[in-house]
């Protein structure tokens, strides 16, 4: 369907009216084009072209190299399959495959054949604990198996009908009269898992049963693996913390804590004042819910290892009340470095504290300040780092739902400490909630002169604004991210020169990652000290880590430095799931590597890390299980950075590509002893030879797992896949064990599945496609690899 | 000034030079593709590594600024390595033939394509001496070859292979009508001389050869006339009268020819002593035939294959005598490469084969490439010749039908140069499909081919300085990463005022000018 001409003139005039006419607003252009009409027309970016200074080469380039940006018309929903680390080891391939079955998409079809749906993988959409993850226009799905497929579609469909007259029935609670406190997680893991819809839930019976109780959005607490969490506070008794809150369970919960208000006299029979009498199974029964209390030991075990430095008051602090950061020490850090410490005291402070970049290559960020700091020049920019990419982390995203003020904070306090003029928050194009949270905290911030001219009437002037990335893993790459930010391609250059010499626009820009900041007001209001007694000699005090894969207790940490691998496996994540045995970690996502179990008691430091073939990263922490084959990891990693890959130089463009094509080779059962040598020299040179870290540590994951489980590669190269993964190498059997249920050709697409009743089953490996259906299906683990 | 060490030679420069350039000043030379002076780094063909000796890292030293105290190394083996991966690396995506397949097949190298374009514009005269550079009897072979070389066209399974024997025998054909005939530039005579046993097709060969570069052929043969087995096909098909016009030709530079003449052993060992070489062209070996006390097996003498030096020192062995073989064409071939072999030898002492130059290759053309390469083509059917041959327009409309599938930079392509040099293998890390063959053709001349793009950005950068309307971007990223014009526009609207920069910076010969002939 053509869009109209004069549709597409008048919005592209409106859209550039708004974002301006120069180079670097190329970007912020075409994503409100394609806001607008869902693809970009070609018409409305000749029409930007001859408007602006932008350039048709420019555009076209800036088009094609980012992943959001789709240059042809998608169906009316978008539907994104997580492609990220946990989710892809929890089976995100056979999920995506389903789909593609489900709308009987062919080749390069993407869309289906109603025009009603696309389909497509996405690096990771930030919920690793509810792998595999899919979402549809906005609403997430979680563990979502690839017999599922059409339900999920089913309810998207409901969910499309309802949503219309569905009205958000807000109401803030009055706050005179509290009898308690419902705190709601609002980040995104909760969101995903329906903690929006709990919200609702618990305003409606607010409403309907005219309890008085203020209801307020907290961050992230961390606890990804039991969200959506609520937590009930009545006023003068100790919290409770429910799990896996549905929202036709809020009105329970409610009753079972307050009071309603007189005219529910059906209510008054009700026994709320023990609640503890009441979350018994038989009043929630048979769903996977359940209470959890602070003082229960698998909660104590996941919260009293962490120490909270970057994510303190967690689960506490509204994120977007300013008010309450105030009262909980916000902006004291602040006040301090505006009002009593010079710029060199501040450098001189974090110096001492021993802090290192939490992006991943752990440069002394006191250093980095100095530089940037002894760099004379009228303008400096500022950037915080928040192009979180690493399928599996999701650390940043956190940080900027949950603690906005905080990672402000941290940037205006490096801005005095450098002198920096103007600053940037680069926030990742997947991170819609945390855009808007951070776009409000900046509104709120400049309300009461925390940001802008003359802050807090110190006579320093800074102010941030926000820019969108638009999908490309390597804009974490600084100077890719500075080309970025100035309307190019996301290509790195060579450094020197370093950003602190000459950044954005060639002035001096300081680049920090978003956890960096969120540690600095902390570091200022207790000291060097008390941050630098935390850690190893090398490390200082805490890290911000992912925790996901194959784990009971997966969600956001924050670990003093030091901790070890064990410690965070078995005792914060509760060890691995379904009592499978613990293989490796994968830490440091597609620039890391795997650590073994024989390394188990590795110290969380940069250079203990480094050491064992793996890197902090950005902190991403997968745990893998037996059945999880290390070829498959090596080629998963790859086959990300592959795709993140600029182009720009020989090594990365080429050399990750034939790297990638040598283990689908190994993967398929045709690998040869000569293919793995050639895999070793590739890995070396890409290592050696690529312009930018991404290609530099690109082989990592390949080098790691070469260095500890060259054996499974030597098994595939004979045609086995130990670990019962690689799909060309396996085949499905039932096993005696069948109770001939019909179960699992029930759920078979391909009806390979032989079956009477009652009797043994029979897979015809010919038509069976391995898509897994049957063995999810079976009631008895009758279904088994070989 | 700063002040930096390159391979243990200190040199000052001013500050921002990047190493490269500085190494340049020293007179070092850092091989590189993406670099362009005056069109600003981009860092991406990787091939200008040098290694920092502080720390062992390598750095592309086109946009490394060059630094106090730096100490590089340029030239190890670990440098040379790496050139050679990253070469490796490019060439394995690389969709283009240095060399025509026709020209890889023909055991005489000829050049084929070049041929056919001269002929198709009507430059019988020019295209003759592109035959005579490999081919020193092109009408005795026009009627005689099997013409292996029509096996390799790329014409042949789209309708029928060009007729590139019949193209050759009319240059020949053509210039023997001529009363002042062809003579190739002859370099002045060294005062080597070399006698050849054997006035066959080899023999006549390696002496025209020999004496275009200087050093005196003497032919001896036992026969009555010069031809050698030649004289024994059907007149019908070879009158001899043809024979006798190309030995003319070769005559005519100044070869000697002594028929009559039997060479037993001791004239053997004579000309050893008189000679700075003997070439032995004597046919095929059979009982009774005088083999000089050369080493032999079952199929004739033996001979190092890449030099055909017999087991004596300063005597070669060329032709059927080697093998007996129907096929004139690789005598003719063996000829041109021994008096190559021997030339060489003279001047450096030593024999040592020819150098043999890196070509590469993708093999077959798929359906839609076909599309794309008639698009420098005809569609016209194979034309069919009469006894005598083509007429010019036949041959002129028969040329036409070549599909051009030599590149167009064989000479300055710097891809190919390197590889040569750091002695690249282009299937090493070919694990996956290529890429597609395209060539898009504008009406100015300028053609690209993408295949053969190495996505070092010059023409963007050139496009960019020169403020073209559309010019070349960068399209998608990573390995698929394409370059070409915004907006799908023709490539005359990319390049208006650049065309013949681009195409004369392009590395490779993605972009070229049509007419450009590095061969002629």
């Amino acid at each position: 369907m053509a869009i109209d001409a004069k549709v597409i003139e008048e919005a592209v005039d409106r859209i550039v009216a708004e974002k301006g006419t120069e180079e670097r607003a190329v970007i912020p252009i075409l994503q409100a084009i394609q806001h607008e009409f869902n693809f970009l027309p070609e018409a409305a970016l000749l029409r930007v072209c001859q408007y602006t200074k932008i350039t048709p080469e420019q555009i076209v380039g800036v088009a094609t190299f980012y992943s959001q940006f789709r240059l042809h018309p998608v169906g009316e929903h978008m539907i994104k399959v997580c492609v990220g680390t946990a989710c892809h080891v929890k089976g995100a391939v056979q999920v995506y495959d389903a789909f593609r079955r489900h709308f009987n998409l062919n080749g390069d079809q993407d869309t289906d054949a109603s025009g009603k749906y696309t389909i497509e993988k996405v690096s990771c959409l930030g919920c690793c604990t509810l792998a595999p993850v899919v979402q549809i226009n906005g609403i997430t799905y979680g563990h979502v198996a690839s017999d599922k497929v059409g339900q999920v579609i089913d309810d998207y469909e409901r969910q499309l009908v309802f949503s219309g007259d569905k009205k958000s029935k807000f109401r803030n609670a009055d706050g005179t009269e509290i009898q308690g406190e419902i705190r709601i997680g609002l980040g995104s893991c909760c969101v995903a898992s329906g903690s929006e819809d709990v919200k609702k839930a618990i305003e409606e019976s607010v409403v309907d049963t005219g309890i008085r109780v203020s209801l307020k959005n907290v961050g992230c607490v961390g606890m990804c693996h039991q969200v959506p969490l609520v937590e009930v506070i009545p006023q003068n008794e100790k919290p409770t913390l429910y799990a896996h809150v549905k929202p036709e369970e809020v009105q329970h919960i409610i009753e079972t804590h307050f009071k309603p208000a007189g005219t529910f006299d059906r209510l008054r029979n009700k026994v709320f004042r023990f609640f503890e009498n009441m979350q018994t199974d038989t009043v929630w029964d048979g769903v996977k819910r359940y209470e959890i209390d602070h003082r229960e030991k698998q909660v104590a075990d996941f919260l009293d290892r962490q120490v909270p430095i970057a994510t303190e008051y967690r689960g506490i602090i509204n994120p977007l009340d300013i008010e309450e950061y105030k009262a909980n020490e916000g902006f004291a850090a602040l006040r301090k470095c505006l009002f009593e410490l010079t710029p060199e005291q501040i450098i001189e402070t974090i110096k001492a504290s021993g802090l290192r970049g939490r992006g991943g290559a752990g440069f002394s960020t006191g250093q980095k300040w100095q530089f940037v700091r002894n760099n004379e020049s009228d303008i400096k920019y500022l950037i915080c780092n928040g192009d979180e990419g690493d399928p599996g982390a999701f650390m940043d995203r956190m940080l900027l739902e949950s603690y906005p003020y905080r990672v402000m904070e941290g940037m205006v306090i490096a801005a005095k400490a450098v002198g920096a003029t103007h600053g940037f928050f680069y926030i990742r194009a997947e991170y819609p909630l945390a855009v808007r949270r951070i776009r409000q905290a900046l509104i709120y911030a400049r309300e009461r002169n925390l940001l802008g001219e003359n802050i807090m009437g110190s006579g320093f002037s800074f102010d941030l604004e926000i820019y969108e990335g638009a999908g490309a893993f390597v804009c974490g790459e600084e100077t890719a991210l500075m080309a970025s930010i100035e309307g190019n391609r996301g290509f790195p250059r060579i450094r020197p020169p370093f950003p602190a010499e000459s950044g954005l626009w060639g002035k001096p820009t300081l680049i920090n990652n978003t956890e960096t900041f969120a540690q600095v007001s902390y570091i200022i209001r207790h000291g060097a000290e008390a941050f630098n007694s935390i850690g190893t000699s090398t490390s200082k005090g805490t890290k911000v880590f992912a925790l996901a894969g194959k784990i009971n207790r997966g969600g956001l940490i924050e670990v003093p430095m030091g901790i070890t691998l064990r410690q965070i496996v078995e005792e914060i994540g509760g060890g691995v799931q379904n009592g499978k045995k613990f293989k490796a970690v994968q830490i440091g996502g597609p620039s890391g590597g795997c650590i073994p179990a024989a390394l188990y008691d590795t110290p969380i430091d940069y250079e203990s890390l480094i050491n064992a073939g793996a890197m902090m990263g950005s902190g991403g922490l997968v745990v893998l299980d037996e059945t999880d084959c290390m070829v498959d990891m090596a080629r998963y990693f790859l086959s990300f950075t592959q795709h993140e890959s600029c182009g720009k130089c020989t090594f990365c463009r080429v050399g990750t590509k034939r790297m990638l094509d040598i283990l689908d080779k190994i993967t398929s059962g045709k690998g040869t002893e000569k293919d793995l040598k050639e895999l070793e020299y590739l890995a070396h040179w890409t290592e050696k030879g690529s312009l930018c870290n991404l290609g530099k540590t690109a082989p990592n994951p390949v080098l790691s797992t070469l260095r500890y489980f060259r054996d499974e590669y030597e098994a595939h190269i004979q045609g086995r896949c130990p670990s019962g993964k690689c799909q060309q190498l396996i085949t499905y059997r039932i096993n005696d064990k069948c109770i001939g249920c019909t179960k699992c050709a029930q759920k078979c697409p391909t009806d390979a599945i032989r079956y009477k009743p009652h009797q043994l089953h029979v897979i015809e490996p010919d038509k069976c496609i391995k898509c897994d259906a049957c063995r999810q299906a079976c009631p008895v683990d009758a279904v088994e690899i070989v | 000034m700063i002040t930096l060490t390159i391979d243990n030679r200190t040199i000052d420069v001013q500050p921002g030079t990047m190493v490269w350039e500085a190494a340049r000043q020293l007179g070092i030379e850092i091989p590189t593709l993406c670099y362009l002076d005056g069109a600003d780094h981009f860092t991406s063909c990787m091939v200008c590594l040098v290694k920092d000796n502080r720390n062992g890292k390598l750095l592309p030293s086109c946009s490394t600024p060059a630094m106090q105290g730096m100490n590089l190394t340029t030239n190890d083996a670990e440098v040379h390595e790496s050139r050679r991966a990253s070469l490796e690396l490019l060439l394995s995506e690389h969709v283009g033939d240095c060399e025509a397949p026709c020209q890889l097949v023909c055991p005489a190298h000829m050049n084929i394509p070049l041929m056919n374009r001269l002929i198709a514009k009507g430059d019988f005269a020019r295209a003759l001496e592109v035959v005579k550079r490999d081919i020193a009897l092109p009408s005795i072979l026009g009627r005689i070859c099997p013409a292996p070389c029509e096996a390799g066209c790329r014409r042949k399974p789209i309708d029928e292979a060009v007729s590139i024997c019949l193209l050759k025998r009319i240059t020949g054909d053509e210039d023997r009508a001529q009363n002042k005939r062809y003579m190739p530039k002859l370099k002045s005579l060294s005062g080597k001389r070399v006698a050849i046993i054997g006035a066959g097709p080899a023999g006549l060969s390696a002496a025209y050869y020999l004496q275009q570069n200087g050093h005196q052929a003497v032919i001896f043969d036992q026969n009555e006339r010069a031809g050698g087995d030649l004289m024994k096909i059907d007149a019908d098909l070879l009158s001899p009268d043809v024979i006798d016009q190309e030995v003319a030709a070769i005559t005519a530079t100044g070869v000697q020819i002594h028929l009559n003449e039997t060479i037993d052993n001791h004239r053997f060992e004579q000309f050893r002593c008189e000679y700075d070489a003997v070439v032995v062209a004597i046919g095929t070996i059979t009982e009774g035939n005088p083999i000089f006390g050369l080493k032999t097996n079952k199929q004739g003498l033996v001979v190092d294959k890449s030099t055909y030096l017999t087991s004596e020192p300063h005597v070669f062995a060329i032709g059927n005598a080697l093998r007996a073989s129907k096929l004139a064409v690789r005598s003719v071939g063996q000829g041109k490469e021994v008096a190559e072999i021997i030339d060489s030898s003279f001047h450096t002492g030593e024999v040592v084969p020819r150098p043999e130059r890196f070509n590469s290759k993708f093999g077959k053309l798929t359906e839609p490439e076909i599309q794309e390469y008639l698009k420098e083509s005809v569609s016209a059917q194979r034309i069919k010749a009469g006894t005598e041959g083509f007429t010019r327009e036949q041959a002129m409309a028969e040329a036409a039908r070549c599909l051009h599938c030599d590149c167009r930079a064989p000479e300055s392509c710097k891809l190919r140069l390197l590889s040569d040099q750091y002695g690249a293998d282009q299937r090493r890390f070919q694990y996956d499909e290529r890429k597609p063959a395209r060539k898009t053709i504008s009406p100015d001349g300028l053609v690209y081919e993408s295949g053969k793009c190495i996505k070092c950005g010059i023409c963007v950068r050139l496009a960019r300085q020169h403020q073209e309307e559309f010019g070349f971007t960068f399209i998608g990223r990573g390995f698929d990463v394409q370059i070409g014009v915004p907006f799908n526009e023709t490539l005359q609207a990319a390049f208006r005022k650049t065309a013949r920069l681009v195409a004369k910076n392009c590395p490779t010969g993605a972009l070229a000018m049509s007419e450009l002939e590095e061969k002629i």
